[in-house]
Order: structure tokens, then sequence, then C-alpha cells
């Protein structure tokens, strides 16, 4: 440093030179706002990072830009954490009833049980063993088991 | 306590622990966003504190805030190191300023931020509104409002060397590396503008 820290430290005697330096050092004490400036900071970062291209942010970025904002004014992050969940609320129930409606079997308004008939069954991936003709699986008349045997009996000499 | 706004850029620096600017410009400049974030962190009010004081009004300084840290980034690639960051941001911030202002061409009104309420407990404000003070019977905002008129009078090389030398303290050699010119140069200017400025404030004290 070569040069004088305080803006207060005079080499000139001069009043006038004294008073301007001392009202030049009350203009320090004009801030501005706070909250608008942690505001103002995040804007700046958020245009930084879609001119480098990240428009797409994280959740983890997109909360350490704005923590301190919240911080900084916490009505608006007691208010954006209401809505936030309440907005969670209702997607909770929406989705509750999308559910239910989107099942296959489902109440109508006459209380009786409707299948519906849009929905598609896929084919059974089972194959079963083709059965002989001759074997009669089904009895014609009563007493009859239904079940045929065909074959030769051969009587040893 | 008086804002960081008006205080010089080098001891913000030394004080504030973690990475330096270098580091930081490095990383930047590797695609590092986080890096420029801390840098925006580092000199948000500096600069902001220097275009407010320049121009008197706070909607021009956070406009002209984003412009200089908009333009810092586009062209970190091209920043060689040969100055130090904040005398690079700088220099941007005094160019934006001075092109900002030569293209509206007509004077804005102003727009001044609130004086801290700790300014009440300042030796030197007490000794303005004391009895034998000629500010005793003027009023905070009227006092404000006069000076930064008096600022706003000054032409534009002038009101840059008494913001960043006697509002924000930065050396004359630094300011001379800022604007391009000789220390001589700024010496000049600061004495001329120094004597512009009693002139204007004189005949509002008396």
């Amino acid at each position: 440093m070569t040069d004088r820290n305080n803006t207060l430290e005079t080499t000139d005697e001069n009043p006038a030179d004294v008073l301007l330096q001392q009202l030049l050092h009350l203009k320090g004490y004009e801030v501005p706002d706070v909250a608008r400036m942690i505001k103002h900071k995040q804007n700046i970062m958020r245009q930084v990072r879609e001119a480098n291209g990240q428009s797409r942010w994280s959740l983890g970025g997109l909360l350490e830009v704005n923590i301190p904002w919240f911080f900084a004014e916490p009505r608006y992050g007691i208010a954006a954490l209401f809505i936030a969940f309440a907005a969670l609320q209702f997607w909770g129930v929406s989705s509750q009833k999308q559910a239910h409606s989107t099942t296959g079997i489902y109440t109508s308004e006459s209380k009786t049980a409707v299948l519906d008939q849009n929905i598609t069954f896929s084919a059974p991936s089972i194959s079963y063993p083709k059965l002989p003709d001759n074997l009669e699986l089904c009895p014609d008349q009563e007493g009859d088991r239904g079940v045929k045997f065909v074959g030769r009996i051969e009587l040893k000499k | 306590m008086v804002s960081n706004l008006n205080s010089k850029p080098e001891e913000a620096s030394e004080e504030e622990s973690g990475p330096s600017d270098s580091e930081l410009v490095l990383k930047s400049q590797q695609g590092d966003v986080r890096a420029f974030d801390e840098l925006v962190e580092r000199y948000h009010g500096k600069i902001y504190g220097l275009t407010y004081n320049m121009t008197s009004n706070r909607e021009d300084a956070e406009d002209l805030t984003q412009e200089v840290f908009m333009k810092a980034f586009e062209a970190l690639p091209r920043f060689q190191g040969k100055s130090s960051f904040y005398t690079w941001i700088y220099r941007i911030a005094v160019n934006k300023t001075i092109n900002y202002r030569k293209k509206r061409n007509r004077k804005r009104a102003l727009s001044l931020d609130q004086f801290d309420q700790d300014i009440k407990t300042d030796d030197v404000y007490h000794e303005l509104t004391t009895k034998g003070s000629p500010l005793r019977n003027i009023s905070l905002s009227e006092l404000q409002e006069k000076l930064n008129e008096a600022l706003q009078h000054l032409s534009e090389k002038h009101r840059t060397v008494v913001v960043m030398h006697d509002m924000q303290g930065i050396p004359h050699d630094d300011i001379a590396k800022v604007v391009g010119a000789s220390v001589g140069t700024v010496r000049s200017r600061l004495f001329y503008a120094r004597r512009q400025m009693q002139t204007e404030l004189t005949e509002f004290m008396k």
C-alpha cells in the first residue's frame, strides 16, 4: 500500500477539506437493502449459469443459491415452504385418485361389478401337451367313465 | 459500522479466508461456475458501491453491477492475470458506468439507499450535528441529497477518482491502473474534484 488508508486522514488543514472528508465518510453509511442485494446476487449467479449453458438446474444448485435468501426474508421462506407442502398434499391426493380409476374392474353407478372391456389380456404362455385323439374326456352316457382304453390283449400260448 | 461497499478491495481480500482471487479465476476459467459465484460474492458489494456512488441511483447501480459481472464472466477466458482480478473488474465497472451514462445522455433522478442506523453512533456524525457545526440545522436526508447532487455535478473522470479514493479508499496507483492514467493525473483530478465539491457544498452550508 503506497497511499493513505483512512479516508478521514488528510494532510491538508483546510477546514473545508476536513468537512468534505467528513461528509464523504458519512456517505459510507448509505447501505442497500440486504434482502434486495442477496436476491440481486442470485440473479447474477443464475444468469451466469444460463450463459454457461447450464440452464437445467439441479435441486442442490437451486437450494445452494436460494437458501441465503430464505434466511434473509424468513416470511417468504415460510410461505414458500407452506406452498410446497400444500402442493405435495394435493399431488398425493390426485395420484391416489388416479390409482383407483385405472383398475380393470370397478364399481359402476348401479353398484354392480363390471369388467372394463378395454382391458387387454395377454395370452397364457404355458403350453399344454396334446392329448391323443382316442382319449375321450367327456362322457356321452351315464355310468360311462368317459375313458376308453384302446389296445390289444394277446394270450400267451 | 460502515458498510463494506466503501471498503478497499485489497483489505477485504486479505481478511477473507479461502482460496485467493487468482485461484478462483483459474477455476472459473476451467468452467467451475461455483468459483465464479465466490468471486461474485466477494466483489458484489464493492462493485455495487462503485456504480451506486457513480450514478446516485440504485436501480442503475443494480443493472450496471449485473452487466459488469456478466461481462467479466464472458471475458474471463481472455483474462491473462497481468493485473489483479480486482483491478480488472474495476476497470470493467468504470468503463461500463461511463458508457451507460453517455448512452442515456440525460440526468437521472436520484434514487438513494437509506442511511444505516449506525450512523447515529458515529463520531463524525456527532461532530457535524453539534451546536457549532454549520450542518447542525440540516436533516440527514437533505444532507444526503445535496452530497449526491454535488457528486453528480462532477465530470465522469473526476467523480471516478473521488468515489474510488475518498469513498472506497483505493490508493492512487491502483486507481491509475484502473483508469489508465498516471498517478499524477489521478492526484490532479482528485484535487480539482474536491475543490469543485467544496464550492458546491459551501453554498449549501452557509
